[in-house]
């Protein structure tokens, strides 16, 4: 459950979370020799690792913070610990240089001159319920109580989900695509192996085997090929997720996973190329069998 | 007979086959096509879409245009920026959002913007709006508004109609009375997104806002006298608080960050096609070399040299995927505005940015893949005739 004020902040707050952009994105001013017992006194905060890496902290460094780049109420703090940013797919190719203050020294660092200890706007609050069953009633009861304050459910609050959900459909086209061109390449495979065959097919129908029987045993065929392509796709599928999930973490220095081969994916999968690659044997064979067995048999 | 005339020849032989992998061919081109217009796409339109409006230096609060954060004290800082040697005219922009009343129903939500031009040069003080005017004439009074296309639509208005705006210009929660501006003007806004865009003056903006909007604006536009660079450096120096970019350093940034994905996804995809479309066409010409073992080694035994019949199976090859090649662009052409459309659903997406764009280098690479995967596809097959004992396949041909 989160709640949020709407967007009807003063400019107060509004310069507080510009502040608080400023100090968490770009100002970090090291301190790098200070007594050990000074230090202890001084409050604690985290910084992401890609900072810690960028600029070379670690755990115990003294920096200073100030929110403006003159350097003005620059405050020290200790660093407490070093911390892997939750990825964001919605800030994908921006580097988390971030530090994380507990909230009181953030306010006392952005509070506006103006502002009284106290009378700070904050951007959201987040509420564990009881029953979490209830988030959408507690939402509304928030909502009809406090105006001027927005409640939602976590679900809804996420509310970036838009382009993700583009880029799923875009997915789903690109497949298709795919699908089309590998179905298309098939059938032109399938009708040359066919034809491979076809003195094979010609004295089975002189024996006496029926088409229907013929025609089954090729579909049998053609399912066991397919099943093995499936297998054989889907283990290759495996290996390259780990690849591209290894190139794009390196190379967008996230722990985002970009390719996850489910249960879901590889069953959909399988159920759509067992079956395309079985008719796509049987389709080509069909023509085939309907040429005459002499026809089919001679040299 | 030519090589290339022996390879139709065996294609047309077997048109159902070659059909299928010329139409197999075609479909993989599409795709490969399209990535490859996808892996700049974004970056050439976006500069197309920068480059258009004719100013070429912006300058923000924030490292992009549009981040949230507003240049304080915005009309002195043009005012003084205009004072540059090298600056043509400063365009200040304040958005807000208003709702603009119907007669019945659900009011529309727009955005508003409002501009103030300065400028010391006599040929900067012309240029007024980053909009396109359609009909009518450009808004130069604060009781004038210029709409886009949809609101036009949807609202049956036409310059010389009166629009009655609520506008928001600091939060959602103001209740301002109802503005009625008279409508001089249809335009085209260059960043619109699928939100209906207005605009008009900064004084008008201001009269609509109750005077509610402080002296802070979310962008100013420059337009240099030619040396963006140096216009940006100079901007830098006069105001070390603002960020000043150039077009060129726009899409600089824009391509450290949110278009990276594209130009990824794309290297991966071309990469994944490229394998496809050889694998695929290797067995092709692997299976039908083999078919006709007897009759290459026939045609060996008649005379035919093995570099003539390699020719021969190269040629298959280069006439398969040519033909899917040829095929391939008008296909990739349509494939790519239907995924354009899909993609431009993302929120925040200007609706006059592509994701997919012609280029000739685009086409170059295109080619240039299709021509490798070409070659490579015939490189096992021609091994294949190359070796081909004569006598030996000859005689197993008659005895199978």
């Amino acid at each position: 459950m989160t709640l949020r004020r709407q967007r009807s902040q003063t400019p107060a707050r509004d310069r507080a979370l510009a502040i608080g952009i400023r100090l968490i994105a770009v100002l970090v001013l090291i301190w790098p020799g200070a007594a050990a017992a000074q230090d202890n006194a001084l409050p604690v905060v985290l910084i992401s690792r890609q900072l810690a890496e960028s600029e070379g902290l670690t755990v115990g460094s003294v920096i200073r913070l100030a929110t403006d780049a003159s350097g003005t109420r620059a405050r020290e703090f200790k660093i407490g610990g070093i911390y892997e940013p939750t990825p964001d797919p919605s800030r994908l190719g921006q580097v988390p240089r971030s530090v994380r203050l507990h909230l009181p020294d953030l306010l006392d660092m952005t509070r506006p001159v103006d502002i009284p200890a106290g009378a700070e706007y904050i951007a959201s609050v987040n509420v564990a319920l009881v029953n979490r069953d209830d988030a959408q009633q507690f939402a509304k009861d928030v909502n009809a109580r406090l105006p001027g304050v927005v409640a939602l459910p976590a679900g809804e609050a996420a509310g970036s989900a838009g382009p993700f959900r583009v880029l799923e459909r875009f997915h789903l086209a690109i497949a298709v695509v795919t699908i089309v061109a590998a179905t298309v390449f098939l059938l032109a495979l399938t009708i040359m192996l066919v034809d491979e065959r076809r003195e094979t097919v010609g004295v089975l129908r002189l024996i006496g085997l029926p088409v229907r029987r013929i025609l089954v045993q090729i579909l049998l065929e053609g399912l066991m090929v397919a099943g093995v392509g499936a297998v054989f796709g889907l283990v290759l599928a495996l290996l390259s997720e780990q690849i591209i999930n290894q190139f794009f973490q390196w190379r967008y220095d996230t722990a985002l996973v970009f390719v996850r081969v489910t249960r879901d994916v590889a069953l959909t999968c399988v159920s759509i190329a067992v079956p395309l690659g079985a008719s796509a044997t049987v389709v080509a064979s069909w023509a085939l069998l309907r040429r005459g067995a002499l026809r089919l048999a001679k040299r | 007979m030519t090589a290339l005339g022996f390879a139709w020849r065996s294609l047309v032989r077997q048109p159902a086959r070659a059909a299928l992998g010329i139409l197999g061919v075609a479909a993989v081109g599409a795709l490969l096509f399209d990535m490859l217009m996808l892996s700049r796409g974004l970056i050439v339109s976006m500069q197309d879409l920068l480059d258009r409006g004719g100013w070429d230096v912006r300058v923000s609060a924030g490292d992009l245009p549009g981040s949230g954060l507003r240049v304080a004290h915005a009309l002195e800082t043009a005012e003084a920026i205009s004072t540059l040697p090298s600056v043509q005219a400063a365009l200040v922009i304040r958005s807000a959002s208003v709702e603009i009343d119907r007669a019945s129903g659900v009011p529309l939500r727009a955005s508003f913007q409002g501009v103030a031009t300065r400028s010391t040069n006599p040929a900067g003080s012309r240029l007024r709006a980053p909009w396109t005017i359609l009909r009518g004439r450009d808004a130069e009074a604060s009781d004038e508004i210029v709409i886009d296309q949809h609101i036009a639509s949807e609202f049956k208005l036409e310059p010389g109609g009166v629009l009655t705006i609520r506008a928001s210009c600091v939060g959602d929660l103001e209740a301002l009375p109802a503005t009625q501006l008279r409508v001089v003007g249809v335009a085209e806004f260059p960043f619109q997104t699928t939100e209906s865009t207005t605009g008009a003056t900064l004084d008008a903006l201001k009269m609509a806002c109750g005077g509610n909007v402080g002296h802070d604006a979310d962008l100013i536009l420059v337009t240099s006298k030619g040396d963006a660079d140096g216009t940006a450096a100079a901007i830098r120096a006069q105001h070390p608080d603002v960020r000043a970019a150039t077009n060129n350093e726009v899409v600089g940034r824009l391509q450290q960050t949110g278009f990276t994905y594209f130009r990824q996804i794309s290297s991966v995809l071309t990469t994944v096609t490229v394998s496809f479309a050889v694998l695929l066409i290797t067995v092709l010409l692997t299976v039908s070399v083999n078919q006709r073992l007897g009759e290459i080694a026939a045609l060996r035994a008649l005379g035919f040299s093995r570099l003539r019949v390699v020719k021969d199976v190269l040629s298959e090859s280069a006439l398969i995927v040519g033909i899917g090649g040829l095929l391939s662009l008008p296909l990739g052409l349509l494939l790519a505005s239907g995924l354009d459309r899909i993609l431009k659903g993302m929120p925040g997406i200007p609706v006059a940015l592509h994701f997919f764009v012609f280029e000739t280098a685009a086409l170059g690479v295109h080619v240039a893949l299709l021509v490798a995967t070409a070659v490579i596809a015939a490189l096992y097959p021609m091994r294949i005739v190359s070796r081909l004992p004569i006598a030996a396949t000859l005689r197993d041909e008659v005895i199978g």
